[in-house]
């Protein structure tokens, strides 16, 4: 077994590591959020799962892509990645800062506590995820094949694809990003300021309604970008992702430390790395109790996750 | 939580849309009303199975009455069990209760038709299902005794046939065959998988595994297959997940054989990947698509329901007519149909005999053949 497994083990860690970075997108969805508003914004699985579709619908409807379409090549394949991408990531973040002009704002103004924010989250995620089911009829909803999988090297004895390679460099891009926008820019210092104490913020002049819609709108572009490369990974999506994908996600959030962004990538990357070893090891179907298992480890040692510290604290 | 409450909302949608069918006031006031009903998925994620069932048998319908305008006007009262036990569970008795309901096309899935039967039993509805291939239901030997008796008939042959059958057609043309199983967990998965391992020889089982239906990322089972060097591959599940499956394993590099069971078989599973991929593909399934068994039923199926055919279309046009024959033959009550559905003898759609035995199995019948051409599903033979 431990032979077979060296065998097979930079594959799986390929394929483990694209997948983990998909996680940590969307974690930092959860992650942003919560720093800034110590609330969990359930609705972040729907809003991946709606960029998801973002991407179909350019590839299929705008470039017009079919099953049996031949493969797009040079500039026009680049073309439209990018447009997926920008589409996903621009659908998501608008969507994000419109869920909390709509379900939180008026709930936070008004003092609600921690309860009703929650179950309108629960609220406009199932909107969401019952939309897109009437709207795709319940079925799973394939994105044609723009990009071919081919292998654009090795790397010891596995494969190197290229859409796997996308994955992992353009999702590094983005969180460098990111961190740069966090840690370096005026808004960032902003966001960082009400995370550390909002009422303070309030007083300097902080207008904590921009920054909090800010925060939704960067939360939903990482969300948008990690619903971009699912499809470029796995080429399909249907109304019912969001939740799989959503647990995963805010257990990787959990894993690393929530209101962090170093928790989210290193319980993403965790995640992703873990489930696809469990699954070699003990079969499939062990997965999820192996995961579990070690979640409940580690927070049993490490209640606040293996980096549990304020987004305040972050640094790159 | 999100399932409870769709499943409720479900619940009452069923039951409003069910009492609006079943009392709506008969249009046609000489001819007499017969009321059969249909149970199936039909919303949720299996919703196209039960829709694509329940187009299957109003299409029969719709020809029986125009055939019999003035003298019999048969209407279909809809259940809903989202291919879901506990959703079954909840409107099984009000179809059961409902006395006007002589006849039922259905259930789909197996496991919603045991979750269903106490309540069809107890009330003696008589029950021809296009689908529900699970062994147990009929299967006198079997843990439990035969299930179904005495309401349950069926017009599929059961996993008992398809698993062998599934080995022999992935394995067939290839000389030395390393045949790698994964199943989906579901009772279906598991089930055709156990059926099939007596059927295997020895040596040419090199794996198996076992994958939940919510996996999207395949990896570690295709590094088992590696390892295996697995040349045949066989999935026993649904097609949502095969196509997936399929797709990162064909990725991964992998160039021997794909089989999948009757659970793969959709139209909808050549539009989940791209043709390349899905190139070869052998499938097994009870069933024969309508085009395949006359380009003009299908075109006339198409122009009456305003849809093409899915799987189990044939099959539900056969259980249907079963129960329409009787009508047919003057039978109005529950009580006189289940002896004549019992001892029914007619044509299948393709114009095989059709009856039942003592355990409500389909006499005789046989697993057919198909491969992905082109994208398309194409019908390869019955499998021998």
């Amino acid at each position: 077994m431990i032979g077979n497994f060296l065998d097979q083990f930079w594959s799986l860690t390929f394929g483990g590591l694209s997948l983990g970075f998909i996680y940590i997108l969307i974690a930092l969805g959860y992650t942003m959020v919560y720093g800034v508003l110590r609330m969990i914004n359930f609705a972040n699985s729907e809003v991946f799962m709606v960029a998801t579709f973002a991407t179909i619908i350019i590839v299929r409807d705008v470039y017009k892509f079919t099953q049996t379409s031949e493969y797009a090549t040079g500039f026009q394949l680049w073309l439209i990645l990018g447009t997926a991408l920008l589409a996903s990531m621009a659908v998501a973040g608008i969507l994000s800062v419109l869920i909390e002009l709509i379900a939180y704002r008026r709930l936070r103004r008004m003092n609600s506590g921690v309860l009703a924010p929650l179950i309108s989250a629960i609220g406009v995620s199932m909107v969401l995820a019952e939309t897109m089911r009437i709207l795709t009829d319940s079925r799973p909803v394939a994105s044609p094949r723009a990009m071919e999988k081919k292998f654009i090297g090795k790397f010891f004895d596995a494969d190197i694809r290229l859409d796997n390679t996308i994955i992992i460099v353009a999702a590094i891009i983005l969180l460098l990003l990111l961190l740069t926008f966090v840690n370096k820019t005026r808004l960032g210092k902003a966001i960082r300021a009400v995370s550390m104490n909002p009422n303070a913020s309030k007083l300097m002049g902080i207008n904590i309604d921009g920054v909090v819609s800010i925060t939704f709108l960067v939360g939903g572009l990482m969300t948008g970008a990690a619903g971009f490369f699912y499809v470029l990974k796995y080429e399909n999506s249907s109304f019912s992702i969001g939740f799989e994908l959503g647990i995963a996600a805010f257990t990787a959030a959990i894993l690393g430390g929530i209101g962090n962004i170093k928790g989210a990538f290193y319980g993403g990357l965790s995640l992703g790395l873990l489930e696809t070893y469990a699954s070699f090891f003990l079969g499939t179907q062990w997965k999820a109790v192996t995961v579990f298992t070690i979640l409940v480890v580690v927070l049993y040692t490490k209640p606040n996750g293996l980096f549990g510290e304020a987004l305040t604290q972050t640094r790159a | 939580m999100k399932k409870l409450r769709l499943t409720s909302v479900a619940a009452a949608a069923a039951l409003a849309f069910t009492s609006l069918v079943a009392y709506a006031p008969a249009s046609n006031a000489k001819a007499k009303v017969v009321t059969l009903a249909f149970q199936g998925p039909l919303t949720g994620e299996e919703a196209q199975v039960g829709q694509d069932e329940l187009a299957g048998m109003l299409y029969a319908v719709k020809l029986f009455n125009a055939k019999n305008k003035g003298k019999y006007k048969v209407k279909v009262v809809r259940a809903d069990d989202q291919g879901d036990p506990a959703q079954a569970a909840k409107v099984a008795p009000g179809i059961a209760s409902n006395n006007k309901v002589i006849g039922l096309v259905g259930a789909a899935y197996s496991g919603a038709t045991i979750a269903s039967l106490p309540y069809y039993k107890q009330r003696l509805l008589p029950m021809v299902s296009p689908s529900a291939t699970r062994v147990s239901i009929t299967d006198p030997g079997a843990e439990g005794g035969a299930l179904g008796l005495p309401v349950f008939h069926r017009v599929v042959v059961t996993d008992k046939v398809q698993g062998p059958s599934l080995f022999k057609l992935a394995t067939k043309g290839v000389s030395s065959p390393k045949v790698f199983i994964v199943d989906d967990q579901s009772a279906y998965g598991v089930g055709l998988v156990d059926y099939m391992k007596p059927s295997i020889p020895a040596g040419q089982g090199v794996g198996f595994d076992s994958v939940s239906d919510k996996t999207t990322d395949w990896s570690a089972t295709i590094a088992k297959i590696k390892t295996a060097a697995a040349n045949v591959v066989i999935y026993t599940g649904y097609f949502p997940q095969a196509a997936v499956f399929f797709k990162q394993l064909r990725d991964s590099g992998y160039t021997g054989i794909l089989a999948g069971g009757d659970g793969v078989l959709s139209p909808n599973f050549v539009t989940l990947a791209p043709a390349s991929v899905l190139e070869g593909v052998r499938l097994t399934a009870g069933t024969v698509p309508l085009a395949e068994i006359d380009a003009k039923l299908e075109a006339d199926f198409k122009k009456k329901m305003k849809k093409a055919s899915g799987v189990y279309a044939a099959e539900s046009i056969d259980a249907a007519n079963v129960f329409l024959s009787c009508i047919a033959k003057g039978v109005t009550t529950r009580q006189a149909m289940l002896p004549c559905v019992k001892s029914y003898k007619g044509k299948s759609l393709t114009g095989a005999n059709l009856s039942f035995d003592a355990n409500g199995d389909v006499a005789g019948g046989a697993m057919n053949g198909f491969e992905v051409k082109s994208g398309a599903i194409k019908f390869t033979g019955p499998i021998k």
